[in-house]
């Protein structure tokens, strides 16, 4: 899994590539750390080379939206796979995430 | 296949990865993706929570059965059924919904049948679904 961060017009962009899985989830609960650790932020992540999702990277976008939410900032994953679309619907996430 | 992992500490993706390449498996993009996702969080739980006092073994088992593809999984841990967790509740809103408990949810929701049994002294839990369709 590779993720990269960009900082675009006071946005903060996201790049998820490959797997989230039990060995990569705990490096991208590392990269948004300090962004629940911050200020307000609008969060955009691009979803569209993430394969794959367990229930460990789901964990990590629960804590990132309950971040946002308590800030007012905002959050949005786009170019969401099929399957992993499916894990999100199963899960109720689709609800609580906005997804593009 | 059968195949036996002993110690199994942090070797989660190992195991998977194993599990994967078994011939067993179906050449379906989309149902890998299912299985994988099912054998990690089934694996996963195994590995982090069976064996509260050091380490143990995992023994995983595919089978095809009557056009379904079959995975068992027996560890000698704290016996422990998966299945009595209770469902999340899906409709709440992202403040009222707890982190974590979704694994075995996952597994319920994206395979045709989930089954545990606690015999001679082990957890076995068997996941099964559908692999082919002409029969």
């Amino acid at each position: 899994m590779e993720v990269k961060v960009t900082n675009e017009n006071n946005k903060t962009c996201i790049k998820i590539s490959g797997r989230l899985d039990t060995t990569t989830a705990p490096q991208f609960q590392e990269v948004i750390k300090p962004l629940m650790e911050g200020e307000k932020a609008d969060i955009e992540i691009d979803c569209s080379e993430m394969d794959y999702t367990s229930s460990l990277g789901l964990r990590s976008f629960l804590m990132l939206q309950k971040s946002v939410n308590a800030k007012g900032g905002s959050l949005v994953l786009t170019g969401m796979q099929p399957n992993v679309r499916e894990v999100f619907d199963i899960t109720g996430f689709s609800q609580i995430i906005k997804i593009q | 296949m059968l195949i036996r992992f002993e110690p199994i500490t942090e070797r989660c993706a190992e195991i998977v990865e194993q599990l994967m390449s078994a011939t067993e498996m179906p050449q379906d993009d989309e149902l890998l993706f299912r299985i994988r996702l099912c054998v990690e969080e089934a694996v996963e739980n195994i590995v982090s929570y069976a064996y509260k006092r050091g380490d143990g073994w995992l023994e995983a088992e595919t089978e095809r059965i009557d056009g379904s593809l079959v995975v068992t999984l027996r560890d000698a841990g704290t016996p422990f059924n998966p299945l009595d967790i209770p469902d999340p509740d899906i409709t709440l809103s992202a403040e009222e919904r707890q982190i974590g408990g979704l694994g075995i949810f996952l597994c319920k929701q994206m395979m045709d049948s989930v089954r545990y049994e606690y015999k001679d002294g082990c957890n076995a839990l068997s996941m099964s679904i559908r692999i082919e369709t002409n029969n």
